[in-house]
């Protein structure tokens, strides 16, 4: 699945990053997992949103997966303010883990 | 168009809540093995004897009860996708439990089923009480029912009736307050349990994990409803007929309904497999679903049992039948879902508010996989030699599987204490 983002520089900056923030239990970056949906830049306020999901509303590690997003959010944009939605509108299901994503599961 | 939601997941049950389950139950199978090599010779007695009956309820209480009991604290919520009520009745239903166990297998294993007893088997009662309260006032807080919520709910009132009947059972060796003595409902007792409670608990919540472990496309909740309904009327059709019928051979109705919610329970794994996204199955996920084909052993020993039963004396039959549940699926699955559940809830106890900080090891990282695969040979090992020793009631086989088996137990503690101890490392 695609990341819808507001603002394409920064959301391949945003993105390159995501790729370093690993599920811990399938070993796959949120990226490819189909975990992140949007990424907007708010330029006046210096706030950047990410719209993202679990693969279950109640994924013991969804906690940790949120923490691992701001901080890696931060690292690439230190001077904005990170803001972090879960959303479960569409849930997230198999369909939306990459073409990259299906190749590491599958190897 | 994505609809905003929280910017925090919902709180899942505190660890706090959960872990002492693990321990205790890690515990618990270590001493039902050491009792098991302290006395091989009884499993070539008579199944209703003291030391036996101690065993068979360190297993089936102490070890696959309490851990059921920690793990549903923490998917319960999740299958019903929302929180757990209360705290307090969860620890409540520990201490309760944890108190009332060791009483009562003190009194079967010195067969003196007075008044310790009696407080053992109360207390085991409150800790089902505290348990259901808490799962009925989780349920009423959410409208999202589901298949696998009704099959793990419904397995707690098996439960409570299992435990209730054990009570009045254990009441009835003194004050004979039964029309029959209480070896008459020992097999009601024991099925309930094992069907209602931990068959039903283990499908509904077995139907939702290892799909999800295997990240399968694969989903059939219709099927799902069919062996809820086939187990569950397979085991009312069993209660009326131990109730009103002497007919052994109208037992094949409840056992065919009740294997053919098996055998579909056990192709909806299959499916799972066959079409999971993730090809490669861990040691752990695969232990699972070995535990799944295990089902049908004891199955099919039962099938022999009553089959045989005017034939020749099926009491070494009996014995495999209960080996094979209690260290034979049941034990399979926790040892493999054991080490699926616990890193994680330990993980994120340990690493939720540091993650992201640091290169963090990964929660299957948290114990020995090399030590996993000795607790999984040794148990293999031990699981076929021990019931070949109780078929051929050879005590030299028999002590060799309780050896195995207690290598299992042993390795297994050494792992969940390794988890449950961890300490954070940030690299």
């Amino acid at each position: 699945m695609k990341v819808k983002t507001s603002n394409a520089s920064k959301g391949d900056i945003a993105i390159s990053s995501l790729y370093n923030v690993i599920d811990p239990e399938i070993g796959l970056n949120i990226v490819d997992l189909g975990l992140v949906y949007q990424i907007d830049f708010n330029e006046e306020d210096k706030e950047i949103f990410v719209t993202m999901t679990l693969t279950t509303q109640f994924c013991p590690m969804g906690d940790a997966i949120v923490s691992s997003t701001k901080q890696a959010m931060q690292q690439s944009f230190p001077e904005d303010k990170i803001q972090v939605n879960l959303t479960f509108d569409p849930p997230w299901d198999t369909s939306m883990i990459s073409e990259e994503g299906n190749k590491f599961l599958n190897y | 168009m994505f609809i905003a939601g929280s910017n925090s997941p919902i709180k899942n049950t505190s660890y706090k809540v959960v872990l002492p389950f693990y321990g205790y139950a890690a515990l618990s199978f270590l001493v039902a093995t050491i009792l098991m090599l302290m006395d091989t010779s009884a499993f070539t007695q008579h199944y209703f004897n003291p030391h036996t009956l101690a065993i068979t309820h360190t297993m089936a209480l102490g070890w696959g009860t309490m851990i059921i009991l920690g793990a549903s604290h923490q998917l319960f919520p999740v299958l019903i996708e929302g929180k757990l009520h209360s705290n307090l009745l969860a620890y409540l239903s520990f201490i309760f439990a944890a108190v009332g166990i060791p009483l009562l297998i003190y009194s079967f294993y010195e067969f003196d089923l007075g008044l310790v007893a009696q407080a053992g088997a109360t207390l085991i009662n409150l800790a089902v009480i505290s348990y259901i309260t808490n799962l009925w006032l989780s349920m009423s807080h959410t409208k999202k029912q589901n298949v696998h919520a009704v099959f793990a709910f419904t397995s707690v009132l098996w439960l409570f009736l299992t435990t209730g009947l054990g009570l009045l059972l254990i009441w009835n060796f003194t004050s004979h307050t039964l029309s029959n003595d209480s070896l008459h409902y020992l097999s009601l007792h024991t099925h309930l349990g094992i069907v209602g409670w931990f068959l039903l608990m283990i499908i509904g919540v077995g139907s939702r994990l290892i799909p999800m472990f295997l990240i399968s496309k694969y989903d059939n909740k219709k099927r799902l409803w069919w062996i809820y309904i086939l187990i569950n009327t397979g085991l009312i059709i069993f209660l009326f007929l131990f109730l009103l019928s002497s007919q052994s051979k109208l037992y094949f109705i409840p056992i065919t309904l009740i294997s053919i919610g098996v055998i579909l329970f056990g192709n909806h794994i299959y499916q799972s497999f066959v079409k999971r996204i993730r090809k490669k199955v861990d040691e752990q996920v695969r232990i699972s679903m070995l535990s799944v084909a295990f089902i049908v052993i004891p199955i099919i020993i039962l099938v022999a049992i009553i089959a045989l039963l005017t034939t020749i004396n099926s009491m070494q039959l009996t014995l495999l039948y209960g080996f094979t549940i209690f260290f034979g699926w049941i034990t399979a699955i926790i040892l493999g879902m054991t080490f699926k559940t616990l890193p994680f809830i330990v993980w994120n106890k340990v690493y939720h508010n540091i993650a992201g900080l640091g290169k963090t090891p990964n929660p299957k990282d948290l114990f020995l996989n090399s030590v996993f695969i000795v607790c999984g040979v040794s148990y293999l090992m031990g699981f076929v030699i021990f019931g070949y020793g109780i078929i051929k009631e050879n005590i030299l086989m028999l002590n060799i599987g309780a050896v195995l088996l207690l290598i299992t137990a042993v390795s297994y503690n050494f792992n969940v204490f390794r988890v449950l101890f961890h300490k954070a490392k940030l690299k």
